[in-house]
């Protein structure tokens, strides 16, 4: 079966190996069609080989949690993340992996006001204790309400998105408020780009994810008055990578202009703590926890150190490479059984860390985090509530 | 369509299934269905390591979970007159966990806790499938490390380093996997555990983990390994030095030793090398030099920063245009991380690529280097020189696209002619990455009649049906005459 893929993108692979360890599901399994050299082995064999599209050769695809850890590690610079992208929209074509349910959920991320009855509808079920919420990887208790962003202004917009705007408004408003501290008027995005498309693109809904892109493009467009250009903040390191990769995906030179104003909120602000003010640190020991799409995608992980340090009394960093949390977007609900047992390196190491705190800038892996009972905050809500107390001048 | 005919292919690939062969029955009744794959995808990922041979087909993969699991494996394939090969994380080059015929393979990956640290004697029991940095990092609070440490350390286990009694850079000064292996329970073909060698100062009788280790595989499947730890150097010096070409880096290496010293490390690396090095790593490597050394020196505080200097001033006198000292941990890790992924990196210059592993004497490091680049010109492949120097183990890389017309012959010519000449200059087949499939056919270039049938004896020892990873190592006049379990299984692969 024609995969699609470049055949150049997939000899670029020399088997070398390196990978193994970064994977989190070869070092759960152990398993060569559980890792990155055997699932690009099997991409080969398909689509170059002439071998058929076994059930296993579906599995292989299906319980990669598309983290890319494996691409920092490759010495050979293979574009995994493109190529699994590729063969799962070819999956998808064939009928072989995310079937009509999932497929409607994923449309209806796009679609704020079904997006926020279903949330809502959901709220409502788990107060009825009717859904066993920590199994879902739904947070704790879904708002039935939020709170309002409103606009302070147009020098940077705040992409908001679909299902963390739904849930992780407070993240939102605390970003806000970080940002606006550092003396910047902010626009949230809101309903003007309901979703970057990134969870379709993992599905392998190719088509969905570049019509959500483009919806994401339009509606940024002159947003808040400005001319286009505008830095477009991001609070959630999935979306983040994606919104950065509309160049790629969509191909045109519109795209690649929109991709080079997009930077993840620490990024941003980073080279801006000087326009802070001082503040007494606060009392939290704080490991920070690596998005696999901060640290292996936008590789873009340090400014969040940089950030947190002035604000928290300490900031440790974790021990195990920045391997996966087995979150991955919708791979926790997924692939319940294999999210669990790589959550639970990502729990020792958090352990051997001695923080008491987690700060994680993706709402998937402060999801599937604070699901086993953590404490996971968004490291700008760390730094909102320290800039709360200004500090006494000495 | 291609849908519903893959769902059809799939019904009757599981109609198969529910009447599994009679092997991989009394597998799954062994070890548990979680624990033995036969189907397709899994068979083909096992039948490739990281080398570029690849000439038979996996049977069963199975993941034993314990000694008693090999153990049943070993019993069941004999039963079947099924050969087995053990297999590790599959990083090794010269074929070794590619299996011919179609053997049962043993992925001993699920085997990789540490049973226990003495910290008394240094020694640790490990299981096979641990990987290699793992160990190191287990043992990092107590001061101590493996030693050992072959460029794929982050992924390569201890069962492999084992099976090919591996080197890496440090092993100039540390020796290799053998110097840290105290001893090895071992489950051979027939599915007896045996203990070979001891943590006593001079286990009696003759040294069998000594002939063990580096047997790749065919003497037995090894199920836990005493390892000695070593206490991480109080001081490390690391140093990079830049040369206008191979031939004065080379003459700095003979030098450096000649001085009497003997650096934790020295690698050479070649002018491509740096380049496609940079291209991934950013050590910091200086892109213009024709060759540049990784020199490493290590102990207390104040030797190791006499024997830099000294070997600062042993480089400026052999020419560098400059020698770089490491300022901090930071820059020390850059600089490796260079070193270590030179394979890798060979990907963007590219897509295949033949890693060559041949030892010369010191001495003539320089005009063999010379000799390797008239052979890969002559052939029209492009050659990369990245290897430890310090003790004469050379690595070529030949990087080349398979998918050219010829090219693979090519490559293949140019490797043979690069084993001449490295025995002709007085050195060996293999440094570091065994024998395997790759050198077997030039076994008889290095070893006489005689030697080869007594290795094979010693073999046979272990061994009586070389039932273990056969094919391998020894070529066939001289191996085990009937190997009947080297026959291909029946029907292509994927059905």
């Amino acid at each position: 079966m024609d995969l699609g893929l470049d055949s150049d993108e997939l000899v670029s692979c020399v088997a070398c190996g390196l990978c193994l360890p970064h994977c989190p599901t070869y070092v759960i399994s152990g398993r060569d069609a559980e890792s990155p050299r055997g699932r690009i082995a099997l991409m080969h064999a398909v689509q170059a080989e002439g071998a058929p599209v076994t059930d296993e050769v579906v599995r292989s695809m299906q319980t990669c949690v598309q983290c890319r850890g494996c691409e920092t590690a490759c010495p050979s610079g293979v574009p995994f993340g493109h190529l699994m992208e590729g063969t799962r929209a070819a999956l998808v074509s064939a009928g072989r992996i995310t079937g009509r349910w999932q497929r409607l959920g994923l449309a209806a991320l796009g679609r704020p006001r079904l997006l926020r009855a279903a949330s809502a509808g959901l709220g409502l079920l788990q107060r009825l204790r009717m859904i066993p919420s920590a199994r879902l990887g739904l947070p704790e208790r879904i708002p039935l309400r939020r709170p309002r962003l409103r606009a302070s202004g147009a020098d940077v917009l705040l992409f908001t998105g679909c299902v963390m705007d739904a849930w992780q408004r407070p993240v939102h408003r605390a970003v806000q408020r970080v940002i606006e501290a550092a003396g910047a008027g902010v626009t949230p995005t809101g309903a003007a780009a309901p979703c970057c498309g990134a969870l379709p693109a993992h599905a392998g809904l190719e088509r969905l994810s570049k019509s959500m892109a483009e919806r994401v493009m339009a509606g940024l467009e002159g947003l808040g008055g400005g001319a286009g250009e505008v830095p477009v903040l991001v609070d959630s390191a999935g979306c983040g990578a994606a919104l950065k990769d509309y160049g790629r995906l969509l191909g045109t030179e519109e795209a690649r202009r929109f991709s080079a104003r997009v930077f993840d909120v620490h990024e941003w602000l980073a080279p801006r703590l000087d326009r802070l003010p001082p503040v007494r640190p606060l009392e939290a020991a704080v490991a920070v926890q690596d998005p696999c799409h901060l640290r292996h995608v936008q590789r873009a992980h340090e400014p969040v150190y940089e950030v947190l340090e002035p604000f928290v009394e300490s900031v440790a960093t974790l021990d195990d490479d920045g391997l996966c949390c087995g979150a991955g977007g919708a791979y926790s609900v997924l692939e319940p059984e294999r999210a669990r047992m790589i959550r639970d390196r990502k729990l020792a190491a958090l352990e051997r860390s001695g923080a008491t705190v987690v700060a994680s800038a993706n709402p998937g892996c402060s999801l599937h985090l604070a699901a086993a009972g953590l404490d996971v905050r968004h490291p700008l809500e760390l730094v909102a509530q320290a800039l709360e107390v200004p500090a006494l001048r000495a | 369509m291609t849908g519903l005919l893959s769902r059809a292919a799939g019904r009757v690939a599981g109609r198969r299934r529910s009447r599994p062969d009679p092997l991989v029955a009394d597998l799954v009744a062994a070890l548990g269905p979680d624990r033995v794959q036969a189907d397709a995808a899994a068979r083909y990922l096992a039948s490739r390591d990281a080398s570029i041979f690849s000439e038979g087909t996996a049977g069963p993969v199975c993941f034993p979970a314990s000694t008693e699991q090999v153990q049943a494996c070993m019993r069941i394939a004999a039963r079947h007159h099924r050969a087995v090969v053990p297999r590790g994380a599959g990083t090794g080059l010269s074929g070794g966990a590619a299996p011919l015929g179609s053997p049962v393979v043993l992925s001993m990956t699920g085997m990789n806790s540490v049973l226990e640290v003495d910290l008394d004697n240094r020694v640790a029991w490990v299981q096979p499938g641990l990987v290699n940095l793992e160990l190191s990092r287990r043992v990092a609070a107590h001061g101590l490390h493996f030693a050992p440490d072959p460029s794929s350390q982050q992924a390569c286990t201890i069962g492999g380093n084992v099976a090919n009694n591996s080197g890496g850079p440090h092993c100039l000064a540390y020796g290799v996997t053998s110097a840290h292996v105290a001893a090895v329970e071992v489950v051979l073909s027939d599915g007896e555990v045996v203990v070979l060698g001891g943590l006593e100062a001079e286990p009696g009788g003759y040294d069998l983990r000594g002939a063990f280790i580096g047997s790749e595989g065919l003497c037995g499947i090894a199920t836990a390994v005493a390892v000695r730890l070593t206490p991480n150097p109080p001081a490390v010096k690391t140093m990079l030095a830049a040369y206008p070409d191979a031939a004065s880096a080379a003459a700095t290496v003979g030098a450096v030793i000649a001085d009497g010293m003997v650096p934790a490390a020295i690698e050479l690396m070649d002018a491509r090398a740096v380049a496609v090095i940079e291209e991934f790593a950013r050590a910091g490597y200086p892109r213009d030099a024709g060759a540049v050394l990784l020199i490493e020196v290590d102990g207390m505080d104040g030797g190791a920063a006499i024997q830099a200097d000294r070997v600062v001033a042993i480089a400026s006198a052999n020419g560098a245009a400059s020698v770089r000292v490491a300022a901090d941990e930071a820059e020390r890790a850059r600089l490796w991380k260079g070193r270590k992924n030179a394979f890798g990196a060979v990907a963007n210059l590219e897509p295949d690529y033949y890693l060559h592993d041949t030892v010369v004497p010191r001495s003539k490091l320089a005009e063999v280097i010379e000799a390797v680049g008239e052979i890969a010109d002559r052939h029209g492949v492009s050659v990369i020189n990245v290897f430890h120097a310090g003790d004469g183990n050379l690595h070529p890389i030949l990087a080349y696209d398979s998918r050219i017309e010829g090219m693979t012959e090519r490559v293949a010519a140019a490797g043979e002619e690069i084993i001449e000449v490295s025995l002709a200059a007085g050195g060996a087949l293999s440094g570091e990455h065994g024998i395997g499939v790759e050198k077997r056919d030039h076994m008889d270039k290095m070893f006489s009649p005689a030697d080869l049938d007594h290795q094979n004896r010693l073999r046979q020892a272990f061994d009586p049906h070389c039932r273990m990873n056969p094919g391998k190592v020894l070529p066939s006049p001289h191996s085990c005459a009937d190997i009947a379990s080297l026959k291909a299984a029946d029907g292509a692969l994927w059905g």
